[in-house]
């Protein structure tokens, strides 16, 4: 299958400029100022195919609106190369932003002061959709989206969810076969964002479009993305299956017994793989190193040793993966 | 073609919006009027203090300053970027404005046109045919036609002159002042440049040519045989600036930082 | 009230920070007076004086007002216009100070920026290009910069007005740029109020325009000597305290806006 994306080494410097404190400083500033140079993006190589959902995610200022700009075409990279849908963003500009959407979830596409309809009217003419496409298309979107009675009203009275969808229908309009989303469902309440979710995945499915997605909620990311690229100070750390990332990483698995009375360390079973840790004389926590089979083991003998009221087998949250990553760095790859 | 057709769009959309605001749109006429007064107001109380200003009489200067004004209604209607660098780039506009299809400098056009203003256009012209009829002028069929290019050549300088400002833009991202400065040095090239010390007469004729805005096309029309030169050249010079003007913006976009890194 | 020195020193540091401004600044400025001195000269053709000034006097006061200009000019009404417009303008209310008086001390700033690093280096460039004359007398110059502080004071005032009225005009961008129109013509920034014919002169009297430009640039050039100037000063005073009045009522009224409105 064709590559969506096609990335290798870019990368984006940019010139900062630092003042000097005080007024004497600000005065030597007018004449002389220090800069360094700081690379947003350092050496990127990266492919997407076609129809895949990336999660594209990293803390801030780790580079991943950068990239997702040099991808649409916004900035220019410093160096490298880069080809989505077989052109060069930046270069061929206008015939390559028909092929993509793009949705920022902190700016507006829309008209403010028009209706939403006149604003749909207006980038319909933009991108040059026929009428019978655009019947066809959006009519689709329109009622998945559920924003069939806010299409007469100005945007500045939508409230923030209905403005969210009213963007995605924007970015949709061409029906283009790529999709940038950049932090889609930051502020919205999880109703909208189950809805947003459900129509992404739907979309991926019936049109096969290709999604690029940042965001700062990674549950947004575990509902929708099988991949996903990690990144921190301009650099790709992980880049794979969201699947093993949570395989690999998790050193273990933790059960918690809860038991009917208390119990000593001397009743529990002990073996290579688990450890034992106490949390309250009644409460213990065992980590397991192993897979399902050495932890449903460890359960029945553990059960049949001691009465219990309650057991709970603890996942890591992806959350408390990539802090791990962040704070000891990718162990795995 | 097509661009011709998303301006109908942009310009539906537009007139919709303003219908919206009434109000504002009669206080903005309004404004440009009283903008218009003024420059007038100034005119008439020097002549109450001198009857020629270097060979020209108030009359001349009047039309001159009738002209004037229809290049540069067209120019406002269209060029408001003087707050391009806060609006588009601080706050980072641009990126939106970037990923459609069309140039990016023609959707700033669209979207930031004041339609309004064209009713300068209809100013300048009473301020001329007053003038032009109290100094007796007459004009042939084809002055007409003269006129139109010498309107497009004096709005192409002034728009060259603004989007070149506005270019600076994606090298600096620091807020110049330069913008406002620039409307008050275009309006010296209503008076006779004769006037100014060759420096500036050199400035507004080939820097800043604000002189092709007023005085030399005006010059034409008041039949002042020894500027035609500069008269007819105003459409070339038009021309000259407005693709130098786009020539650096298609470079700037290059360069073009993004917000907020 | 350290707080709001602070926010002057705040608003210099901001404005060093820009220095692309100050270098075009300079250089547009110069220009600007340039192009009057020429300007006047050609009016005055062969005639020694219009209105009792002479063409010195007139390129003098040409080059006064416009570096005055720097000093007193600001753009708070439009500042203030964008924070309402973004709601930001709630959340100002809420600290503890006087927003208005924020906002002046932002524009005084500004204005001490301009006076010093640009008006001052300005008027030494420009006076080397052209004749101007600079007074000797150590009580123009003294009167000159009471009555600057006026006209700051003045103009700041009338831009609060200006900007305190977008809570009740849904966009006043109009407004904004009417009265910048109208203070260029009626302050006596392009010409001075002596060469309006006598009806308008007696207009603008009861007008508060003239405080801001004409009065220290008269000054400046001695065009007012003796009792006139106190009774020109006197008059900025008046108005500076005339003008508290509306801009009282109008907060008072924008405030309960804010609230019935939610900001």
């Amino acid at each position: 299958m064709m590559n969506v994306i096609e990335v290798s080494n870019l990368r984006k410097d940019f010139i900062s400029y630092s003042s000097r404190s005080g007024l004497s400083g600000a005065f030597r500033d007018l004449f002389t100022r220090n800069y360094k140079v700081l690379s947003a993006v350092d050496d990127i190589s990266l492919s997407v195919k076609q129809g895949e959902m990336v999660g594209y995610i990293g803390e801030n200022g780790a580079g991943k609106s950068t990239t997702i700009k040099m991808l649409t075409g916004i900035l220019t990279p410093t160096s490298g190369t880069v080809r989505v849908n077989g052109m060069d963003p930046h270069k061929q500009r206008e015939q390559f932003v028909q092929t993509i959407g793009v949705v920022f979830g902190q700016r507006s596409q829309l008209w403010w002061d028009i209706a939403v309809q006149e604003s749909f009217r207006l980038l319909k003419k933009v991108y040059r959709v026929s009428d019978a496409d655009y019947n066809d298309h959006m009519g689709y979107v329109i009622e998945t989206l559920e924003i069939g009675p806010l299409l007469d009203k100005p945007v500045r009275k939508l409230s923030l969810g209905q403005r969210m969808r009213c963007e995605l229908a924007a970015a949709l309009i061409h029906n283009p076969p790529l999709l940038f989303l950049d932090e889609p469902t930051i502020g919205l309440d999880v109703l909208v964002k189950l809805k947003i979710r459900k129509f992404l995945k739907e979309l991926n499915e019936q049109y096969k479009t290709t999604v690029l997605l940042t965001t700062h909620d990674l549950t947004d990311i575990e509902a929708l993305c099988e991949r996903v690229v990690l990144l921190d100070e301009g650099k790709i750390v992980y880049d794979g299956k969201l699947a093993s990332l949570q395989e690999n990483s998790v050193e273990g698995k933790q059960v918690e017994f809860q038991f009917l009375a208390n119990v000593t360390e001397v009743q529990l079973p002990h073996r290579r793989e688990v450890s034992w840790e106490k949390k309250d004389g009644q409460t213990w926590i065992a980590t397991v190193d192993g897979d399902e089979r050495a932890v449903s083991r460890l359960i029945s003998e553990v059960v049949q040793r001691n009465p219990i009221k309650n057991v709970r087998i603890n996942e890591i949250s992806t959350e408390e993966i990539i802090r791990k990553i962040y704070e000891e760095g990718m162990a795995t790859s | 073609m097509f661009y011709v057709s998303i301006f109908f769009q942009y310009a539906s959309q537009y007139l919709k919006t303003r219908l919206t605001y009434r109000v504002d749109t009669i206080v903005e006429i309004f404004s440009d009027l009283l903008f218009q007064a003024v420059n007038l107001i100034f005119i008439l109380v020097v002549f109450g203090h001198t009857s020629l200003l270097s060979g020209w009489n108030r009359e001349e200067i009047i039309f001159i300053y009738g002209f004037f004004l229809v290049p540069y209604a067209i120019f406002s209607s269209f060029f408001n970027i003087w707050d391009f660098n806060d609006r588009y780039i601080v706050k980072g506009e641009m990126d939106r404005v970037l990923t459609r299809p069309i140039h990016s400098l023609f959707q700033i056009i669209m979207e930031r046109m004041e339609l309004e203003s064209l009713f300068g256009v209809i100013t300048g012209i009473v301020i001329m045919y007053y003038a032009g009829s109290t100094l007796g002028l007459t004009f042939a069929w084809y002055d007409t036609f003269i006129f139109v290019a010498m309107v497009l050549g004096g709005a192409f300088i002034y728009a060259g002159i603004f989007i070149s400002l506005a270019s600076i833009g994606f090298w600096s991202d620091s807020r110049t002042d330069i913008m406002p400065m620039m409307y008050n040095i275009g309006n010296y090239g209503r008076y006779p440049v004769d006037i100014y010390h060759r420096v500036i007469r050199f400035v507004l004729t080939w820097i800043l040519p604000f002189a092709f805005v007023g005085v030399y096309p005006a010059a034409y029309f008041l039949k002042r045989e020894e500027w035609y030169f500069y008269a007819f050249l105003t459409p070339v010079m038009g021309i000259v600036f407005l693709s130098l003007a786009i020539f650096l913006w298609n470079s700037g976009v290059k360069k073009y930082r993004g917000a907020g890194n | 009230m350290s707080k709001y020195i602070e926010m002057i020193r705040v608003r210099f540091l901001m404005m060093l920070a820009y220095r692309t401004n100050y270098y075009s600044g300079i250089l547009i400025y110069s220009i600007n007076i340039g192009a009057y001195y020429f300007l006047w000269t050609a009016i005055y053709g062969g005639q020694e004086e219009i209105q009792g000034l002479s063409v010195l006097q007139m390129t003098t006061y040409v080059a006064v007002a416009w570096m005055a200009r720097a000093f007193y000019f600001n753009n708070i009404d439009r500042e203030i216009a964008n924070e309402i417009k973004d709601g930001k303008v709630a959340i100002e209310m809420i600290r503890p100070y006087n927003y208005l008086g924020m906002k002046t001390m932002q524009g005084l700033g500004e204005g001490l920026f301009r006076l010093l690093f640009f008006s001052v280096p300005g008027m030494l460039i420009v006076a080397l290009l052209f004749p101007i004359s600079f007074s000797a007398n150590v009580t123009t110059w003294g009167l000159f910069f009471v009555s600057l502080m006026f006209s700051f004071i003045v103009n700041t005032q009338i831009n609060l007005l200006t900007g305190i009225m977008t809570f009740f005009l849904f966009n006043n961008s109009g407004l904004i740029r009417a009265k910048r129109v109208v203070i260029d013509l009626f302050s006596g920034l392009l010409l001075p109020i002596s060469f309006y014919p006598l009806w308008a002169q007696s207009v603008m009297t009861y007008l508060p325009f003239q405080a801001i430009s004409y009065i220290p640039s008269m000054i400046f050039t001695e065009g007012f000597v003796g009792s006139e100037i106190y009774t020109a000063i006197a008059l900025q005073a008046f108005w500076a305290l005339v003008l508290i009045i509306p801009i009282q009522v109008l907060w008072l009224l924008a405030k309960k806006q804010l609230i019935v409105q939610g900001g």
